[in-house]
């Protein structure tokens, strides 16, 4: 193996043809808004970009055998921490939003903690109610938060055209996509996919079970605080409601409904329940049903996700072209 | 002591509520190894199912209850058919199944009836008095229907033959069906007592503090509570969180704000089950 290729050794066993879709998807992505100029189109891009950060996050945290159904509120603690720096002590949003997702990681590794003893179900809903009580705390809290009103006229990142956040968001987008790959493919990835797979094994080798568990925990929680305080220097209004237990289940339907399998599954879930429930905006009151019609779908057609339709076709390909030939041979 | 026996009486509507509906998750939890997130969904709409007998078409209110939990039953029947027999043992799919089943509920009931707050007329008007002491009908009625179907609930799971059936198929699917135990038909049993429990919960919370679209997420998260702390696969363990929790709820508020209950309530849980990780009465895993 060269020197170039062991620099991308993420890449390997890539071939030239996702690279050029991948290079392909970015430069159409980087040109749309020279293109289209719609403030409309580039809002639910943003918000696509930010969602899809914290949908990859909640895969990294998947892959550790720690499915968190609480997601949404380690969003809002990221949220709120660099709404309310930014606001309550004048701080630029620059170093709010990095800070907002240094506290959730530090909440993540302080309840990580003890949450490691917990496996599978009772993991997914100790984090459930970890997601409510958020909410309650930050109700509690309601001389800084607002409370069940929603904290307003928080300090913007950007003056208001929507284009400087398209790219911001963006770039946001491709350098945690690297990181949480990164991640993933790195010998601490390896590890913590080994917990997931089987703990006693993990064990038997004189892996330590819960650091790795609560440090997959507390990456994928820095980046969704990240995702989080972008969301909120962005719509510069925050409400608890959008950080409830049905935003929680929704990330995890994001990244279902993509694939768990691939890491390519959030992205994917997460553009088409945003994006073609918008298409339908004309008729408002019937467009929950758009969206969950596009889960029936998922689930009976593609039960790995939509990232699995390719290797699906492909299956289904192969299986008609050895029936030909057998019919051919007989 | 009015404060105390209030208090007490109203843990114990919330409990035996709380337990309704909880027991109709388990049930599905430990034989069909499905999470059904749209267990609050389901008891939303027999709310609403009984409301639209009792005041749009004028049905007598007791009846509108029985036809609200047939309705729902054969609702869960057609849910075990069509949605969930694919997905027994997925917890993957049958999440997204269920969450797909949430939004198309919440959605249908907010088209037709629309987001405001109804309300049930109450079941039994008026206030009963002994000495000192005064309590509100509605409870006690809600208490005793709670209580009832609680002990024929678990009399049914010990006693009755598909009772054990279906506690055979949560231990072992395999060897249940090797005995001979038709697995499909005794799901069937399930989603249809499940769903059943769920709508007569939704009817007599509905009528103590009314109904709305998307009153059943907040059943939902108590529901799991309950069967999380009380053990998956065990109903004494449901019944013991259930008291637990419904107390912390009906008595907490008292002293402090309501935010706060909300805390302290998932603080309890989370001691609890760092102390067991397996649930209060639940069986350790392998």
């Amino acid at each position: 193996m060269n020197k170039a290729n062991r620099k991308f050794s993420m890449w390997k066993g890539k071939t030239p043809t996702k690279a050029v879709i991948y290079v392909g998807l970015i430069i159409i992505l980087f040109v749309l808004p020279l293109v289209t100029r719609s403030p409309y189109y580039l809002h639910i891009l943003i918000l696509t970009f930010i969602y899809i950060i914290a949908t990859s996050s909640l895969r990294t945290i998947a892959i550790s055998g720690q499915l968190s159904l609480g997601h949404a509120g380690f969003m809002s603690i990221g949220a709120y921490v660099s709404a309310v720096l930014a606001k309550e002590l004048g701080w630029t949003p620059w170093l709010t939003i990095p800070l907002g997702g240094l506290a959730t990681a530090a909440v993540a590794v302080l309840i990580g903690y003890p949450f490691s003893r917990l496996r599978l179900i009772y993991f997914s809903m100790v984090s459930l109610f970890f997601g409510v009580a958020i909410l309650a705390v930050n109700a509690t809290l309601s001389d800084y938060t607002g409370g069940a009103v929603g904290l307003i006229a928080i300090p913007p990142l950007f003056a208001s055209s929507k284009l400087p956040y398209y790219y911001f968001c963006f770039v946001l987008l491709l350098l945690s996509l690297l990181a949480l790959r990164r991640f993933e493919v790195c010998r601490i990835g390896m590890t913590v996919k080994t917990v997931a797979q089987s703990h006693w094994v993990a064990s038997s080798v004189g892996i330590d079970e819960s650091n790795y568990r609560v440090l997959a925990l507390a990456v994928g929680c820095f980046f969704v605080g990240i995702a989080g305080a972008v969301y909120a220097h962005y719509n510069l209004v925050l409400s608890p409601n959008g950080f409830n237990l049905l935003a929680s289940i929704n990330l995890v339907i994001y990244m279902f409904v993509g694939g768990m399998g691939s890491f390519f599954g959030p992205l994917i879930g997460t553009a088409t329940l945003i994006i073609i429930p918008e298409l339908f905006r004309g008729i408002k009151e019937f467009v929950p049903y758009i969206y969950s019609g596009i889960m029936l779908i998922v689930i009976f057609l593609m039960p790995q996700g939509i990232a699995s339709l390719l290797g699906q076709v492909k299956f289904w390909v192969a299986n008609v072209r050895e029936r030909k030939t057998v019919r051919h041979a007989s | 002591m009015q404060i105390v026996v209030t208090g007490a009486v109203n843990a114990l509507v919330l409990s035996s509520m709380y337990i309704l509906v909880a027991l109709g998750f388990a049930l599905l939890l430990s034989i069909a190894g499905i999470l059904n997130f749209a267990h609050g969904a389901i008891y939303m709409v027999g709310g609403y199912i009984c409301y639209q007998f009792a005041v749009g078409f004028g049905l007598n209110l007791w009846l509108s209850l029985l036809v609200s939990v047939l309705i729902v039953g054969l609702l869960g029947l057609l849910l075990e058919k069509f949605c969930f027999r694919a997905f027994f043992g997925d917890m993957v799919n049958s999440i997204i199944m269920s969450v797909a089943l949430i939004i198309i509920l919440e959605t249908t009931v907010n088209v037709t009836v629309g987001v405001y707050i109804r309300s049930i007329p109450q079941f039994a008007s008026g206030i009963i008095r002994s000495g000192a002491i005064s309590i509100s009908a509605e409870r006690i009625v809600t208490l005793i229907i709670g209580g009832i179907l609680l002990l024929l609930f678990t009399l049914f799971i010990k006693k009755a033959k598909i009772g054990l059936e279906m506690l055979a198929i949560s231990q072992d699917p395999v060897g249940a069906v090797l005995q001979g135990i038709n697995i499909h038909s005794i799901c069937a049993l399930a989603f249809f007592m499940g769903c059943g429990l769920a709508a007569v919960a939704g009817c007599l919370m509905g009528a103590v503090f009314g109904l709305s679209p998307f009153m059943g997420d907040f059943i939902l998260v108590k529901a799991i509570q309950l069967v999380i702390l009380g053990g998956i696969g065990s109903t004494f363990g449901i019944l013991v969180a259930g008291l637990i929790i419904g107390s912390i709820d009906a008595t907490l508020p008292l002293f402090v704000t309501g935010a706060v209950t909300d805390v302290v309530g998932f603080g309890v849980i989370v001691v609890l089950l760092l102390l067991r990780p397996q649930g209060l009465f639940g069986r350790r895993e392998p």
